[in-house]
């Protein structure tokens, strides 16, 4: 019975490592940062849960074994939302992915372009030109993106959080 | 000899994302390697602690994974608002002009 475990645990440290590693490769081999993300989340889940469980194969039924557990469940968790606010920003920022256009060909363009449906579901900087002046998510005020904050220095440590001044903002 | 096997792939992994952290073009990519780094970090804590015996270093680890996930939200909230404090910092740091 342990032969069996030592077993398994082996061939799931050494998938994790091997997840790990090419994850790894990928990081610096594919073409921009939205397929990058792509090759990050292989061993962020495949190889962390195998080696994980290779360990955990180890430890047997005790308290590491729950440790590990919540290790990985939580950087299952991060890891997704992580990887969520990246291409996020990343779009926002005007990074643009590579594309399969109707023709078939491969073009380096903005999504919305190609599949004009996606621009009502983005947020709207996304799709308008404000993008072009805020290298950053606009806030949006009652009538429109807020481009001027208002000038005060006071010490008021919630400066984000104010409503826009409608005679100051833009 | 298992864990050690895995602690060198995972220093591999961790020197490949090294590279790309400092060869990254874009923030974005500095970003998603230096995440990724923080992985690898984590790994290697609990794989040394496995092999030296010592599986306290799983507790090292559980902090490390939390403080991962303060990091990950600072991050979230820095690309949604272009600030983490000052919003001024934002606006005179964004301004084209």
């Amino acid at each position: 019975m342990a032969t069996v475990i030592d077993t398994l645990s082996w061939a799931a440290l050494l998938g994790g490592s091997f997840f790990y590693v090419v994850g790894a490769i990928g990081l610096n081999r594919m073409p921009d940062i939205f397929t990058r993300m792509h090759a990050v989340s292989v061993s962020e889940t495949l190889g962390v849960g195998l080696l994980i469980l290779g360990m955990a194969l180890q430890a047997g039924v005790t308290l590491i074994t729950v440790k590990l557990i919540i290790i990985m469940v939580v950087m299952m968790w991060t890891g997704a939302v992580a990887t969520h606010a990246l291409a996020r920003a990343a779009l926002h920022d005007g990074e643009k992915p590579l594309l399969v256009d109707e023709t078939g060909n491969l073009v380096r363009t903005d999504p919305v372009s190609l599949f004009p449906e996606l621009g009502v579901r983005l947020a709207a900087p996304l799709s308008s030109e404000v993008v072009d002046e805020a290298p950053y998510a606009v806030p949006m005020g009652a009538d429109g993106p807020i481009t001027e904050l208002p000038d005060d220095s006071g010490g008021d440590a919630n400066r984000d959080a104010r409503p826009p001044d409608p005679g100051k903002a833009d | 000899m298992m864990f050690a096997v895995a602690i060198i792939a995972v220093l591999i992994a961790l020197t490949l994302a090294v590279v790309r952290a400092l060869a990254g073009p874009t923030a974005f990519d500095r970003l998603l390697a230096a995440n990724n780094i923080g992985t690898s970090a984590i790994m290697l804590l609990a794989l040394f602690g496995f092999m030296t015996d010592r599986p306290e270093f799983l507790d090292i680890g559980i902090t490390y994974v939390l403080l991962n996930m303060i990091g990950t939200l600072a991050v979230l909230k820095f690309f949604r608002y272009g600030a983490l404090g000052h919003a001024q910092d934002l606006n005179r740091d964004s301004d084209p002009r």
